[in-house]
């Protein structure tokens, strides 16, 4: 696979380059943006961890970063969701904006969309449901593109980002929702070969995501394709309750989220179905086991959501310091 | 220090390692002199006891005879095989050996070499990385499974073989899988179709166990925190490390299967089974969540340290085995004494897509570096074709039940109508 192209130039080239001050701009007023937006609405923001004994398993053939910690083997945090979680025990509403680190497989070096440090939107409610994650989500981008729109509109000029793209979007009308079935669906009708008990492979998203004009919601994933702490449905066995948003124009996904698993036994039982071998997982079982509150949730790819907004073309563009994944960047 | 295996032919393997196909034969000098005939009485076990059973009437033949327009030969079979999503010179296959001191490394890098130049598949055992490696590839446990995949990646014929890495329950904490789909190292398999990962459900020497090795005092704080380590051999002894078995439900290895396709979208997907009394249930999850292949290792498998006891009467036969999972769903590899050509056409027959060489691999490496694993699949391979095309058929996938004959049994096969 050819990486020479379409690579970010060296760090002084490319933080003095016009593109990347306006692209940086945009991303401070969607952080703005974001903050107003969940802090109106009684979420409290958390500083999130970087190391720990154990992180987020669920990242996709990712490889997790290991760091010696006083000769104990840490983690540096590919996602918060451990966390999230643990912190609904000080806090019913919270969110942070977390730094994630992934190695990522190196056939993602030019999908345009992966990192291997980037930031979520982190967000954990407690006592909600799937539904009310996917509300808090859709107001969210909705509220930060809304914010862009109309505070860097000669960002937006720079970018050559015509706000226009985004009528369909800030037109008040919901954004669609399809079953995970659905979409696979549409892809074979498509004529691209999805497999039906795993997550829909980059291209199929792309595909999905270039037909539609505003961002769209993609539920019930089968198990066997995300982590242990996306909820079963009681209703339908073998089907999460969790979603990804995907953006339109081709920009593909910006965010998942679920109801969470949060019953011991059953996160016991995930995680031998998902490989894991729970005894590495101490601190959070013996939480899980006195009790965590029901919860519901999502993460948001800062970067992704900036490429979206601004209209980029690869999602380092949306980074001050990107990391390609197996590219040697400062 | 020589290898030994006792209760395994290691001198015959040894000599096919010096010799090959001569070793194929009795001894060349006597022939014109000695009157051979029944052979020795069978002592092995009840795929031993069975016998291949060519017919009379070989319409496969004929179809060869047509085709070829003369007579076919034994050198007219054809062997390639599909093994495991994996195109394969043979229907034969490394096994992973462990990690057992056995299993060193400098066999281990010589076995893969050779295992590549033949272009059949290797397996790379669990508990390389946990036991020795400490984060990327480069590290010291990651070193020689590195080594081991370069030396295949090295010597494979363009288009054949792969390389499958093994991850169990500990396994997972140090990432294997995710270590090696994301290292350069292995990019060059990955992008031409030939890497795959095994999920290690157990293991024929010792079902119902996970990975026992015997480690140094010195070695046993490290390994505390991810093994059992206890002082079974005395005090001043050395420790035995235990691995646990893993926790497996049909739920949990359908799922753990589908897992491993969804996050390694572009490896073939092995699961490999214990003898289990539900081997044929096993299997047929295994199959129907998408696993590419399945290996069964019957009760006389391994490489690897067992207790006297799991050795001498825990697991079913390999022979049972087969019976159990009946005819195969999808792509089933066998393993467990195979070292010639005669118990490996019988378990091909017996429903295997190919034969996976363990204790046999190791004994011809440690034999002759060099050529021993090369000279005792040739002995293997000019068997297998022998044997083949006496039963009158010149692929092995046309191999079925009714090439063999079990003891015991009134028929070999349902009886056919004189026409």
């Amino acid at each position: 696979m050819d990486t020479s192209q379409n690579l970010p130039a060296g760090p002084r080239e490319h933080l003095s380059s016009p593109t990347t001050r306006a692209v940086l701009l945009v991303q401070h007023t969607m952080l703005t943006a974001a903050r107003e937006y969940l802090c109106d609405r009684g979420f409290t923001e958390l500083l999130p961890p970087i190391i720990g004994p154990v992180t987020d398993p669920g990242a996709r053939g990712a490889k997790q970063v290991d760091v010696d910690y006083y000769g104990h083997r840490y983690k540096l945090m590919t996602s918060a969701i451990l966390y999230k979680q643990a912190s609904l025990t000080a806090f019913d509403r919270i969110f942070c904006i977390a730094p994630n680190v992934r190695l990522e497989p190196l056939e993602t070096s030019n999908t345009d969309r992966h990192l291997a440090e980037f930031h979520q939107i982190d967000v954990e409610w407690a006592g909600a449901s799937r539904e009310d994650a996917m509300g808090v989500a859709e107001g969210l981008v909705g509220h930060v593109v809304r914010r862009v729109v109309e505070r860097r509109a000669a960002e937006l000029e720079v970018l050559g980002r015509d706000p226009d793209a985004f009528a369909d979007l800030l037109s008040g009308a919901t954004f669609e929702h399809r079953t995970h079935e659905a979409a696979v669906a549409d892809l074979h009708a498509l004529g691209h070969a999805q497999s039906a008990d795993a997550e829909i492979d980059w291209e199929g998203e792309a595909m999905l995501s270039a037909k539609a004009s505003r961002p769209f919601f993609v539920t019930d994933y089968p198990k066997g394709s995300r982590g242990f702490y996306d909820r079963e449905s009681d209703q339908r066995p073998g089907y999460l309750r969790n979603f990804d948003l995907l953006a339109p124009e081709g920009y593909g996904e910006l965010c998942s989220g679920s109801e969470r698993e949060h019953r011991y036994a059953q996160i016991v039982a995930r995680m031998r179905e998902t490989g894991e071998n729970p005894a590495k997982y101490g601190w959070y079982l013996a939480m899980v086991r006195e009790g965590i509150p029901a919860s519901a949730g999502f993460g948001i790819g800062l970067e992704r959501l900036t490429r979206y907004v601004a209209g980029l073309d690869s999602v380092w563009q949306a980074s001050a310091y990107p990391k390609v994944p197996g590219v040697v960047a400062p | 220090m020589s290898l030994s295996a006792p209760g395994f032919p290691h001198e015959a393997v040894r000599e096919r390692a010096r010799t090959g196909t001569a070793a194929v034969f009795p001894d060349v000098s006597t022939y014109g002199t000695t009157l051979y005939g029944a052979g020795e009485a069978v002592t092995g076990d009840a795929l031993d006891a069975a016998a291949l059973v060519p017919p009379v009437f070989v319409p496969e033949r004929l179809e060869k005879l047509i085709d070829l327009a003369r007579e076919p030969l034994h050198s007219d079979v054809d062997l390639t095989t599909d093994v495991g999503g994996f195109a394969s010179a043979l229907p034969v296959y490394l096994s992973a050996f462990g990690s057992t001191q056995v299993a060193s490394v400098d066999l281990g890098v010589a076995a893969s070499a050779q295992a590549g130049a033949l272009g059949v598949p290797m397996v790379v055992g669990e508990n390389i990385v946990p036991v020795s490696g400490y984060g990327r590839l480069d590290d010291a446990g990651g070193r020689s499974l590195l080594a081991r995949i370069t030396a295949y990646a090295d010597a494979a014929p363009d288009g054949l073989g792969g390389v499958v890495v093994q991850q169990s329950t500990e396994d997972a904490d140090a990432e294997v899988w995710n270590l090696v789909y994301s290292d350069p190292a292995a990019r060059p398999l990955l992008e031409s179709g030939r890497l795959g990962f095994e999920l290690k459900v157990g293991q024929g020497a010792k079902p119902g166990l996970g990975g026992l090795t015997v480690v140094a005092r010195e070695d046993a704080t490290r390994l505390a925190d991810q093994f059992a380590v206890e002082p079974v051999f005395g005090r001043d002894g050395p420790l035995l490390r235990s691995a646990s078995p893993g926790t497996f439900t049909e739920e949990i290895l359908r799922q753990q299967i589908r897992l491993m396709r969804n996050n390694f979208p572009r490896a073939r997907v092995w699961v490999k089974l214990p003898p289990g009394r539900d081997i044929g249930a096993a299997t047929r999850v295994a199959w129907a969540a998408g696993a590419d292949s399945v290996t069964v290792d019957g009760a006389q498998g391994g490489s690897g340290w067992a207790p006297r006891a799991f050795l001498a009467g825990v697991g079913l036969p390999l022979a049972e085995c087969l019976s159990r999972i009946g005819t195969p769903q999808g792509c089933l590899l066998v393993s467990g004494r195979i070292w010639e050509g005669l118990r490996a056409v019988k378990c091909l027959a017996a429903g295997a897509r190919a034969v996976g060489l363990g204790r046999a691999a190791l004994l011809a490496v440690e034999t002759d570096a060099q050529a021993g694993l090369r000279r005792l699949v040739e002995a293997l391979t000019l068997e297998a074709r022998l044997l083949v095309s006496a039963l009158g058929k010149y692929r092995p996938a046309a191999l079925t039940r009714e090439d063999l004959w079990w003891p015991g049994e009134v028929t070999a096969a349902e009886p056919v109508p004189v026409r």
